[in-house]
């Protein structure tokens, strides 16, 4: 006998949830999900002509275009991941139950927590596919019209007779807006968010009775996610002058452990400014994208236990 | 070793639906018991509503019960290893429209942990067996009823289980297709796997169950094995062919001058609709066009 039959038993699980996450992705696919990458193609062409008449001085001239690539692409990345996030997991759940393809699937030696992580993981291949397309889609445009920009700008400054040092640092200023490594790691925050929403919509799915209502209060939560540190902020203080304190300290954790606080992601807005991701930040948001995930997932497959069809 | 435990074993199942607040729970199924023993093929009929596929779901572990224990080759149902030797075809199946039979067959495969050239072998295998081989790359989106029975019950044996539990595999499929099903389910019965079906065609529970019982508002009425069930022990059946009026005639004198011995009915056996049909459409068949 093996002393631990769980730890032997891995290699086991992980091959059948990679079984399920390929086939959720491969039904996602094939309900052809990918046909939003022309709208986002057409999203970065526009950017491109975006700020071009309102350049206030020849310095500037460019760097915004850059800059305003950058931001219409994290935009649209952000929306694209959180509606695929969210609606593809909605969608997935009870659709199994509806068309009762989950009887056959549980039937066979499917432990119910398989079963939930390979279908999430489906939908994080997507949102990971999805991304990916989108950023190499990004990362090549802005690297054009990064140089495009930058011999403009450097031509400029010759033509001034600018100093050797000045137009250095003129160079770093612009190969900043550019595609540089804190913008991968805004784009990895985006996947980060989507994750952390894949994982509560999962657990929305579980005890809710339609896709439309998972797909609401998903959107609900994300939206009261980004303002759930002020709020419990202000509770904070106002509660301060109590005696009893703990009580909304524990309240507030307890609100902190269940929502996430997507007020943590505004770090992608510095990224478009220009500003460098610090590595700490990213393994920070790392760090709290798997808390949830793990959090979500736990909870999801407590209610999924029991469930009957 | 010791006795090999039974196939299905179900002590005292009782479930209870919650309906709405108010009303009490609706008992799907009330205290009741069966034992398969490997090798049988079991039947279990009732009307529509009498709680046989509750029964079924909750031998699988898709419902819990309420009260009462429910095992697979001694396994308890609650437990995900007691599925690894099941098959289960369930009622009005559906599967994912968007793959083809033969993914469908590769996935449920995968799922048991079947890989590479094993599961290939078996996946063509079994769409010969199910007559689905010329669908096999179409999507499931596109079968029919029928199609989507047969690559039911394709999938249910895709792990060779020793126990196949199929919930009505008939509904939807015509004459030659139930017919079909019927010799699997015969072919599978020589192999002495375990088959746990349910129906309310009773004539086709009668050919291929060797154990029935009968399950009325989610209680079990009757069980036993068929023979015993449906033997009407007072009687004898002749059935002649070519027999002239005259030999007919003799018999009938030959039992009126026994003492004890009645002649119920004499008369021609009627075939039924059902094997009207197979000859008619298989004559269609074998005629040149
Ligand atoms: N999930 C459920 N929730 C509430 N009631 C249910 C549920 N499943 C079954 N029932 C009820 O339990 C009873 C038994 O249903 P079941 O499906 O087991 O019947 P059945 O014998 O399979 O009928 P049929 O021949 O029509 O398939 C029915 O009255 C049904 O309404
Ligand atoms: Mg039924």
């Amino acid at each position: 006998m093996n002393p631990l039959p769980a730890i032997a038993a891995i290699p086991e699980h992980a091959a059948r949830i990679a079984v399920i996450a390929f086939h959720a992705f491969t039904q996602l696919v094939r309900m052809k999900v990918f046909y939003f990458l022309a709208f986002f193609a057409l999203i970065l062409i526009a950017s491109n002509f975006f700020n071009l008449p309102q350049h206030e001085g020849p310095e500037a001239a460019g760097v915004d275009v850059l800059r305003a690539i950058k931001s219409w692409s994290l935009g649209a990345m952000t929306l694209f991941s959180v509606v695929l996030s969210i609606v593809s997991t909605a969608l997935l759940l009870p659709k199994d139950v509806e068309d009762r393809t989950l009887y056959t699937i549980l039937a066979k030696p499917v432990p119910r927590l398989d079963y939930l992580a390979g279908k999430l993981l489906g939908v994080l291949l997507l949102v990971f596919v999805s991304l990916a397309m989108m950023d190499a889609l990004m990362t090549g445009i802005l690297h054009i019209r990064t140089n495009m920009v930058l011999a403009d700008q450097m031509t400029f400054a010759e033509a001034r007779g600018w100093p050797a040092e000045e137009m250095e640092a003129l160079k770093t200023d612009i190969l900043a807006q550019g595609p540089t490594a804190s913008l991968q790691g805004a784009v990895l925050s985006v996947f980060l968010r989507a994750t952390i929403i894949a994982s509560l919509a999962l657990l929305i799915s579980t005890f809710s009775t339609s896709t439309l209502f998972t797909t609401i209060i998903a959107f609900l939560i994300y939206f009261i996610g980004h303002f759930q540190a002020d709020a419990r902020a202000a509770f904070l203080s106002q509660e301060a002058g109590m005696s009893d304190g703990i009580l909304a300290k524990s309240v507030t954790l307890v609100v902190a452990l269940v929502l996430p606080d997507f007020q943590l992601f505004n770090v992608i807005d510095a990224v478009i400014e220009g500003q460098v991701m610090p590595l700490v930040l990213l393994g920070k948001l790392t760090l709290i994208g798997l808390f949830y995930v793990v959090f979500y997932i736990i909870a999801s497959w407590l209610i999924f236990a029991k469930k009957e069809f | 070793m010791s006795v090999s435990p039974p196939a299905v074993e179900i002590r005292h199942l009782v479930k209870d639906f919650k309906t709405s607040f108010r009303r009490q729970p609706l008992r799907a199924v009330d205290d009741v018991s069966i034992r398969i023993m490997p090798g049988e093929v079991y039947g279990l009929i009732g009307p529509n509503g009498s709680g046989k596929s509750t029964t079924m779901k909750a031998l699988l572990g898709l419902v819990a019960p309420t009260s009462g224990q429910c095992a697979i080759f001694g396994k308890d149902s609650l437990k995900v290893d007691s599925r690894n030797e099941v098959g289960f075809l369930p009622e009005n199946p559906y599967f994912y429209k968007h793959l083809s039979g033969k993914e469908t067959l590769e996935f449920y495969g995968k799922l048991c942990g079947i890989r590479g050239s094993t599961l290939k072998d078996r996946v063509t295998e079994l769409l010969e067996l199910v007559d689905l081989t010329d669908a096999s790359h179409r999507r499931i989106g596109g079968y029919s009823k029928g199609m989507l029975q047969r690559i039911g019950l394709a999938q249910a044996l895709i792990q060779r289980p020793r126990l196949v539990i199929l919930d009505e595999p008939t509904a939807g499929v015509d004459p030659i297709g139930s017919r079909e099903i019927r010799d699997l389910i015969f072919k599978l019965r020589e192999q002495g796997i375990t088959v746990f079906l349910c129906s309310h065609l009773l004539e086709q529970v009668q050919e291929v169950c060797d154990h029935v019982g009968i399950i009325f508002r989610g209680k079990m009425v009757k069980e036993g094995r068929l023979e015993d069930l449906i033997a009407i022990e007072d009687q004898t059946e002749l059935i002649l062919k070519d027999a002239d009026p005259g030999l007919i005639a003799e018999i009938e004198a030959l039992i009126a001058r026994d003492a004890k011995a009645e002649l119920i009915r004499s008369g021609k056996p009627r075939t039924t609709l059902e094997r009207l049909f197979l000859r008619e459409t298989k004559r269609q068949e074998t005629q040149p066009k």
